[in-house]
């Protein structure tokens, strides 16, 4: 394999930087002084392809201007909010992260955190090995975990882990994410201050973006209250920090739990002095077992790009578009955020779903996903809805899933433009002129053709029948239609 | 005199059955037992008679007390059950029985009441706390970052997973099994040990600790001390848990032969440990104090706000039973040497 030049840009783990010494031609961002930084990086810019990263330091813009032959960040962490993503989809820049190899050893310290502050475990070891501990006897009561109302912010991998946890506790969950969640057994709040309202410990587990950042303010710190206690494992500034230290020494704030901090390695020296706080730094992965793991990762995500093959945790799914949110569309969505496919829409009127994206043209949205999905019913205005120009602006690469109607795409355009290479590929369950498939799209590997079985389930035709036969019924009987077409 | 005097004003508050507390109590504990029972109460303020001779001066006094409430530092003995011939009933409000001679009580036909599960949850949710902090340096790592040495000296150095760890428990009963339960969650894999295996659990059963000590990276204490699990952690025990593994100590420091578990932890024998109980509280050997993978506490895994006021009603109750002639709530029978 010719030497990939990977960039580190901190000493960050001993075994990641050997095997990337020995794997790759490995440059070391620390090797420069601080004041020749844009020097080291000139003089290496047509050497380097990857970097990689961690939670403190990653690809910001700044750096990825520097690097003209980035193809791609590999990071040593799972949350990547330091790497610029939209430079990155600019540039065609791919991203990976590490999921799942950390999600058991961050869910443990939060509970460890948890518990460490309700009964004040570090407090109690300083205390003993100050000679503090003079008479049997001596003791402070503190307060039972078990039982106690658990709310986490960001039911992901880790959220619901960390739930798996409290509940051998005997506590009752509730969350907030950006889309409720099936879980029955877990209450879900939408908005973080009824959460924190209606709970005795909080813990923050989402990743930190733009929406996110101080989600924890002040008003849900004042609606955790005196007796709450904040846990956070997530990222620093997912909680406004001198609010945090002000609510903490006003005790408007009961105790907390923190791992992450706003500008590590500095935590607010104002809470050393408080009994009611536990401070680690940062150490949420930091076991030998899962940092082996991270940093296998890591090197694997490395390995795969330079041979071409597919990565193994390419960070966020594929941009879904949907051309229409109705009922199908809706369905579609919730889906592929479980993947953690950011949603885009078009359709002809704005609907209020703050977490999806929505774009006034059909043109745009194909030119902001990679994958777009044909949803919507079919009608003089969405005859050939996927015309020339939208199929150009998918991005090169791109894929297009049509489960509405033929005459939705303009059929023609499409087979050009996959025979032609331009489209990336496509999913299609319907056509023009059912039953008839064009046979210049059947040599393509790109290409999944199914005949119009969107529905054909035998459960879903059931029903379907019987919705035609209580229509007709109704009908008979003088009696409200069940599923009239307004 | 004065003190004889106090001890038969509080003997006449008449109508209720008499109760002999020997334990201090807070204030809604004595609260709830005065308005339930004549108090003869060996911490009432300007009370000065020694514990032995106030508890003579309470069998002398008329309806003398039947029933008595006590803690861990009372020792109930012969000499203890000489002293008030007329008490029918033990209500000991402490974790453990060591100081009750149970033998000798069921002799006398004097019933024993102990705190049931009112402290289990409390001290299992402790052992995983004290378990989590040493493998994953909680308390250490909260004092490099106290000092300052985040920003100073960078990373701090790396801890243990403890999902996939083999968690040897010794002592199965209320306590361990609600460890055993919160640990699953973790994904640890549950190893045993006490007098006879459980049926009803699926966790693999080790006859001796030796042997669960061998199989695990993890050992617990959760059980009762008696004669048979004094010490019951020894030099060989440690040997066979290794230079990876770790001890938790909730139970008694006596369970854990001290001396030789300090001797370990200095020379690299085993990984760490978590104790909140030590042979001679609150005497902590002090080599351990400069230990980082060690973690200390004061004996407080029962102290709770929660369990303070579930102790207070699991006591009453069990009075009110005897006082009423129904069965107590958590009997002890001589036999049973743990719970």
């Amino acid at each position: 394999m010719e030497s990939l030049g990977v960039l580190l840009l901190h000493p960050m783990n001993a075994y990641l930087e050997q095997e990337l010494d020995s794997r790759f031609r490995l440059f070391r961002f620390w090797d420069s002084p601080p004041d020749g930084r844009a020097e080291f990086l000139r003089a290496n810019s047509s050497a380097i392809r990857a970097v990689v990263g961690n939670a403190g330091y990653n690809a910001d813009a700044a750096l990825i201007d520097a690097l003209p032959s980035l193809e791609i960040v590999a990071s040593f962490s799972v949350g990547i909010d330091r790497v610029d993503l939209p430079k990155c989809r600019e540039r065609g820049i791919r991203v990976t992260n590490t999921p799942d190899v950390l999600t058991d050893d961050v869910a443990d310290l939060a509970v460890g955190l948890a518990i460490a502050a309700l009964r004040k475990i570090p407090q109690a070891d300083r205390y003993v090995r100050a000679g503090l501990w003079k008479a049997k006897g001596d003791y402070t009561l503190t307060t039972r975990f078990s039982g106690k109302r658990v709310a986490i912010l960001g039911l992901g991998r880790i959220g619901l882990a960390i739930a798996k946890r409290a509940e051998a506790f005997g506590c009752s969950i509730s969350y907030h994410s950006r889309s409720e969640k099936p879980f029955p057994n877990y209450k879900f709040f939408t908005n973080v201050v009824d959460l924190a309202a209606n709970c005795d410990v909080l813990i923050v587990a989402c990743s930190l973006n733009a929406e996110t950042h101080h989600m924890v303010n002040r008003k849900v710190m004042d609606a955790l209250g005196p007796d709450g206690v904040l846990i956070n494992i997530g990222r620093g500034a997912l909680v406004d920090e001198p609010e945090l230290v002000s609510a903490l020494l006003e005790k408007r704030l009961g105790a907390a739990g923190l791992d992450v901090f706003e500008h590590e390695p500095f935590a607010p020296e104002q809470l050393f002095s408080l009994d009611n706080v536990v401070l680690v730094p940062h150490v949420g992965s930091d076991t030998e077992e899962t940092c082996k793991a991270m940093a296998d990762l890591v090197l694997k995500n490395l390995e795969a790009h330079a041979l071409n093959k597919p990565l193994l945790t390419p960070f966020s799914g594929k941009r879904v578009g949907i051309i229409g949110l109705g009922r199908i569309g809706l369905a579609i969505a919730t889906r592929v955020e479980a993947f953690d496919c950011p949603v885009n829409y078009y359709q002809r009127t704005k609907k209020d779903c703050p977490s999806y994206t929505y774009y006034p043209s059909v043109v745009e949205l194909a030119a902001n996903s990679d994958i777009l999905v044909v949803a919507c019913p079919l009608n003089e205005q969405t005859r050939h809805i996927v015309n020339r120009e939208v199929i150009e602006a998918l991005v090169p690469k791109g894929l297009l899933i049509n489960i509405g109607r033929g005459p939705h795409v303009d059929e023609p355009e499409l087979v050009s433009a996959l025979v032609e290479g331009r489209l990336g590929g496509a999913g299609l369950d319907v056509f023009e002129d059912e039953p008839n498939v064009p046979e210049a799209l059947f040599a393509l590997d790109n290409v999944v053709l199914v005949p119009h079985v969107g529905s054909g389930t035998h459960e879903t035709r059931q029903a379907m029948a019987d919705l035609v036969l209580g229509n007709l019924e109704a009908h008979v009987l003088k009696k409200p239609l069940l599923t009239p077409v307004v | 005199v004065v003190a004889t005097l106090k001890l038969a004003t509080m003997a006449a508050a008449g109508g209720k059955p008499a109760v002999l507390l020997l334990r201090p109590v807070d204030a809604p504990f004595a609260a709830a037992l005065r308005d339930r029972f004549r108090v003869l109460d060996l911490y009432a303020p300007g009370q000065a008679l020694p514990a032995l001779a106030f508890v003579a001066a309470a069998a002398a006094v008329p309806e003398p007390p039947r029933a008595t409430v006590i803690w861990g530092g009372v020792r109930v003995d012969a000499s203890f059950l000489d002293a008030a011939p007329s008490l029918r009933c033990v209500v000991s409000t402490a974790a453990g029985l060591d100081h009750i001679d149970l033998a000798e009580c069921a002799r006398r036909g004097v019933a024993v009441a102990n705190s049931g599960e009112v402290y289990s949850t409390d001290v299992a949710d402790y052992a995983v706390g004290l378990l989590l902090d040493v493998l994953r340096r909680v308390s250490a790592s909260e004092r490099y970052v106290r000092r300052g040495s985040w920003a100073a000296q960078g990373d701090y150095p790396l801890g243990s997973k403890l999902g996939g760890k083999r968690v040897g428990i010794i002592g199965l009963g209320n306590i361990g099994s609600r460890i055993a339960k919160r640990l699953e969650a973790f994904g640890c894999i549950i190893h045993y040990n006490s007098r006879k295996p459980k049926d009803s659990v699926s966790y693999k059963y080790f006859p001796n600790v030796h042997e669960l000590a061998a199989e695990s990276d993890v050992l617990v204490v959760a059980c009762a001390l008696n004669k048979a699990t004094r010490h019951i952690v020894n030099k060989d025990v440690l040997e066979a848990l290794g230079k990876d593994g770790v001890v938790v100590n909730i139970g008694r420091g006596a369970n854990i032969d001290e001396a030789e578990l300090v001797i370990a932890l200095r020379e690299g024998k085993i990984a760490g440990a978590g104790l909140d109980v030590f042979e001679h509280e609150p005497k902590v050997p002090a080599e351990l104090f400069s230990m980082e993978n060690v973690v200390l506490s004061r004996h407080v895994a029962v102290l709770t706000e929660e369990s303070r006021s579930d102790l207070r009603a699991h006591t009453i109750g069990n009075l009110e039973a005897f006082f009423s002639g129904q069965p107590l709530l958590t009997p002890v029978h001589a036999d049973s040497l743990a719970q």
